[in-house]
């Protein structure tokens, strides 16, 4: 056991413990991680830096406004209904298109008016909130997903998250939803994480429940190897998403719609490690060069040519990857 | 300054405020360090329950007697409409209280409190115990009993060689040796193992060696319904001896002296008597204050010695809290165990307190069992979040209300106990289970309801321990050690043992 507390450290795996005390109380103030809990104001703040956000097509918090949900739902390329302030993807009801009877959600699931009503009632009480507090339902477009990883994904929508420290890209993966996860994307519901060459946007390998994986469990397609379209713009989302906010550390959850590119789904104040998993590295290296580099009065655009030469300088070229990750491939193949 | 120093700057200030104060109280006022069970106070209690019907009453009952040695105070009497006179006996030390009451009705309760010091076998008998007496014969009911019994005991004298070794054959003949004839024939109608203790006393006092029959309680153990003991008090060549029957307790206080019951009722019905014992507080504290150093500012703030009782016993419930906190941050940041809730398995810890552990697991999972049935029955119904938990909630207050009854029925203490178990704590964490067993999984939910569990137990375990107790009672300013454990904790950047598992694929990985 001893040893495996050295090898992590030696390979720089980061902790919640040592998340919690170095990133997130060191770069998010309280005030700030506001911003980001209620997924309207970070639409808002979105949509004023010219960031784009899935279409919000209403609000609901209260029981007169509770007369619109059909109205909203009913739009016909479907619709997503989401607690304001909710965490880990939780209360998220995605609905592909209204049927006879009612409306048929993304996973198949048919539910009447009377269900989707008492599913936002739970969300208004509360129930999905981070501190149970009562909360605002969305309702905004549903994102026709580009197909790009339709090979990897078994229904759901997959979706990047970029780690950003002080602006700067840090690493990055894709989240594939499977069978087990219920079409969600969420890596603790059974989803799997494919890590990113930040410089490239090329795949590599992925994880799923904390075990590493070379092809994706529902469709046996290798995951490596998949370039993700439009990867600078996604990474300058990312890291514009610090200027608009001012968090020192967030996850960026990005997805790829088929017509508009990628859209900012969330922020994340306390993204969560297990992306090391899927990145077959520990967070610490990268961290630390980023805390070193002199980043003072550059602009987005600059700070992601600097986090990509960073992340180079880490991980090193993609033509030479370490021993361990060759035998790996060769493995595999 | 930056906050890691910081931190470690408050803590390491903390640390020696709290240690300073504590080893001045330790070394310069000579505070022990374990509870000393010679030391500890005791409520007793004597509680008097019965059914009058329009006769005259007459009730006896003993209550401690005061001689040297033995402290007894702040007595009290809950009378009701009784007249109550009080008797000293001289000959035997015994006090009596004696309630009276000309036309009582319906049922009717009296009671005796008081504090008490008990009393080791090393507690010396009185004065009055050591002399030597003229050796005599006791009353007997007939003539032929006499003869065999002075035959008998003249019998025991001959084979023994001095009073010391007569005193241990006549109680090895009565208790140990098997079908005596003597002792079958002399023994007295008396319940066991009183009949037995008197016929030793009887044969002691005849050969001159002072002896009495004590009845008391064993002082070992909290208790509701303290069972009356008996044993034998003698002093022979010089020594204060006690004999009992069932092997000698640590603690023990004698009530009266005699072959007496302890209540005679005279007009009554339905008697129902109960002896409470209960540890008081430690008077570890009064010993060091009066050593002198009640004046002293460090002792003076740090302590709870000027409290009234009442506020004392809260107290001591209260300053074990942190350690049971304490617990959990290391459980939680450290081991990376999952509860429901973040204090909540403290505060179900304090529950158990109520029941005592197994009881309360017990009675913990059934009602979250049942609750979880109701709120996903419920789930159906498609109510609104608050008057969904309002429901749930008047669900296990009827549960409890049911399991009360039940048990009371059944003549358990366990059905008093429940009435106090927080059901609010109950409510959340039913609530708390299902939308994790709803949003993640029902393996997710059991596992983290077995988590909040465990820590639960260990933190019960450790917050009840008779020396953390005292510990924490004793030298409250380890609240500020406490403190600067967490702070440290706080600070802690390493990985989990949690982690460990979840990473061990990159950890492998280099091999």
């Amino acid at each position: 056991m001893i040893g495996s507390i050295l090898d992590l450290r030696r390979r720089g795996v980061m902790g919640l413990n040592e998340r919690n005390v170095l990133l997130v109380n060191e770069f998010n103030p309280r005030r700030l991680i506001r911003l980001v809990n209620d997924k309207t104001v970070t639409k808002r703040l979105a949509a004023e830096a010219g960031i784009p956000t899935p279409e919000l097509y209403g609000t609901i918090s209260n029981a007169f406004d509770m007369r619109r949900l059909t109205d909203l739902i009913s739009a016909p390329d479907g619709a997503v209904i989401k607690p304001a302030n909710g965490a880990q993807g939780n209360g998220i009801l995605v609905i592909a298109e209204k049927v006879q009877s009612g409306w048929r959600l993304a996973s198949g699931r048919r539910l009447t008016y009377e269900d989707i009503k008492f599913h936002t009632n739970n969300i208004l009480s509360g129930m999905h909130s981070l501190s149970g507090q009562p909360d605002t339902a969305m309702v905004e477009a549903r994102v026709r997903f580009d197909d790009v990883f339709s090979d990897v994904s078994f229904q759901g929508v997959p979706d990047i998250r970029v780690i950003v420290l002080r602006g700067l890209p840090l690493v990055a993966m894709v989240r594939l939803p499977t069978a087990a996860s219920d079409g969600k994307a969420n890596l603790h519901k059974g989803g799997v994480g494919v890590g990113l060459d930040l410089a490239t946007g090329l795949t590599q390998l992925g994880m799923q429940n904390g075990k590493m994986i070379d092809s994706h469990p529902d469709t046996a397609h290798a995951l490596s190897g998949i370039q993700v379209p439009h990867w600078d713009e996604m990474l300058l989302m990312a890291a514009r998403a610090y200027d608009v906010t001012g968090l020192g550390y967030l996850g960026a959850d990005i997805v790829l719609d088929r017509e508009k590119g990628p859209l900012l789904l969330e922020l994340n104040a306390r993204p969560g490690i297990s992306i090391q998993i899927a990145n077959r590295a520990g967070l610490k290296p990268h961290v630390d060069a980023a805390l070193a580099a002199d980043i003072e009065g550059l602009d987005a655009s600059a700070r992601v040519e600097r986090a990509k030469a960073i992340y180079r300088d880490v991980v090193g070229e993609p033509g030479a990857p370490d021993a361990a990750e060759e035998t790996a491939k060769s493995a595999a193949a | 300054m930056n906050s890691l120093a910081h931190t470690r700057l408050l803590a390491l200030l903390l640390l020696a405020i709290g240690f300073a104060i504590f080893f001045s109280k330790v070394v310069r006022y000579d505070y022990p360090l374990t509870p000393d069970t010679e030391t500890t106070v005791w409520d007793f209690e004597i509680y008097l329950e019965f059914s009058a019907s329009n006769r005259p009453v007459r009730i006896e009952t003993f209550i401690p007697a005061r001689s040297v040695g033995r402290d007894v105070s702040e007595e009290q009497f809950y009378n009701g409409p009784f007249g109550l006179r009080l008797d000293e006996e001289e000959a035997s030390g015994n006090r009596k209280a004696v309630w009276t009451y000309r036309f009582p009705q319906d049922r009717k309760v009296l009671r005796y409190r008081a504090q008490l010091l008990g009393e080791s076998g090393r507690t010396p008998l009185p004065d009055s115990m050591r002399e030597k007496r003229r050796r005599s014969t006791p009353q007997m009911d007939s003539d032929l009993e006499r003869q065999a019994f002075i035959v008998w005991s003249s019998d025991l004298r001959r084979r023994s060689a001095d009073d010391d070794s007569l005193a241990e054959l006549t109680l090895q003949q009565i208790f140990e040796a098997r079908d005596v004839d003597e002792v079958n024939a002399l023994l007295s109608s008396l319940p066991r193992p009183v009949a037995q203790l008197e016929l030793a006393r009887a044969v002691l006092v005849s050969q001159g060696i002072p002896a009495r029959v004590a009845n008391g309680v064993y002082l070992d153990d909290a208790r509701r319904r303290a069972e009356i003991q008996h044993w034998l008090e003698y002093h022979v060549s010089g020594e204060d001896k006690r004999f009992f029957p069932n092997g000698e307790p640590a603690r023990f206080f004698a009530l009266w002296y005699g072959v007496e019951e302890v209540v005679a009722a005279d007009g009554v019905s339905e008697l129902d008597v109960q002896i409470g014992l209960q540890q008081a507080r430690f008077a570890a504290q009064d010993l060091a204050l009066s050593a002198g150093a009640r004046g002293d500012w460090p002792v003076q703030l740090f302590s709870f010695d000027q409290l009234p009782i009442t506020t004392q016993l809260v107290y001591k419930v209260l300053v074990t809290i942190p350690v049971g906190i304490l617990l959990l941050v290391f459980l939680r940041q450290f081991i990376g165990l999952q509860t429901l809730g973040t204090f909540m398995p403290v505060l179900i810890g304090i529950a158990f307190r109520e029941t005592a552990l197994l009881t309360g697991v017990f009675l913990f999972t059934l009602l979250v069992v049942l609750g979880l049935t109701v709120r996903f029955y419920l789930e159906r119904l498609r109510l609104l979040l608050v008057p969904r938990l309002a429901v749930v909630l008047v669900f296990i207050v009827m549960c409890m209300a049911g399991f009360t009854i039940m048990m009371a029925s059944g003549g358990q203490r366990l059905g008093l106990s429940i009435s106090l178990f927080p059901m609010v704590i109950l409510t959340m964490t039913i609530e708390r289970m299902s939308i994790v067993w709803e949003e993640y999984s029902a393996e997710e939910a059991i596992k983290q309801g077995l988590g909040s569990l465990a820590v639960a137990a260990v933190s019960y375990l450790a917050m009840t321990h008779p020396q953390v107790e005292y510990l924490m009672f004793t030298f409250p300013e380890l609240l500020l050690v406490i403190m600067a454990l967490c702070l440290l904790m706080g600070k802690y950047t390493g990985l989990r043992l949690s982690e460990l598992i979840r990473f061990r694929e990159l950890a492998g990985k280099a091999k």
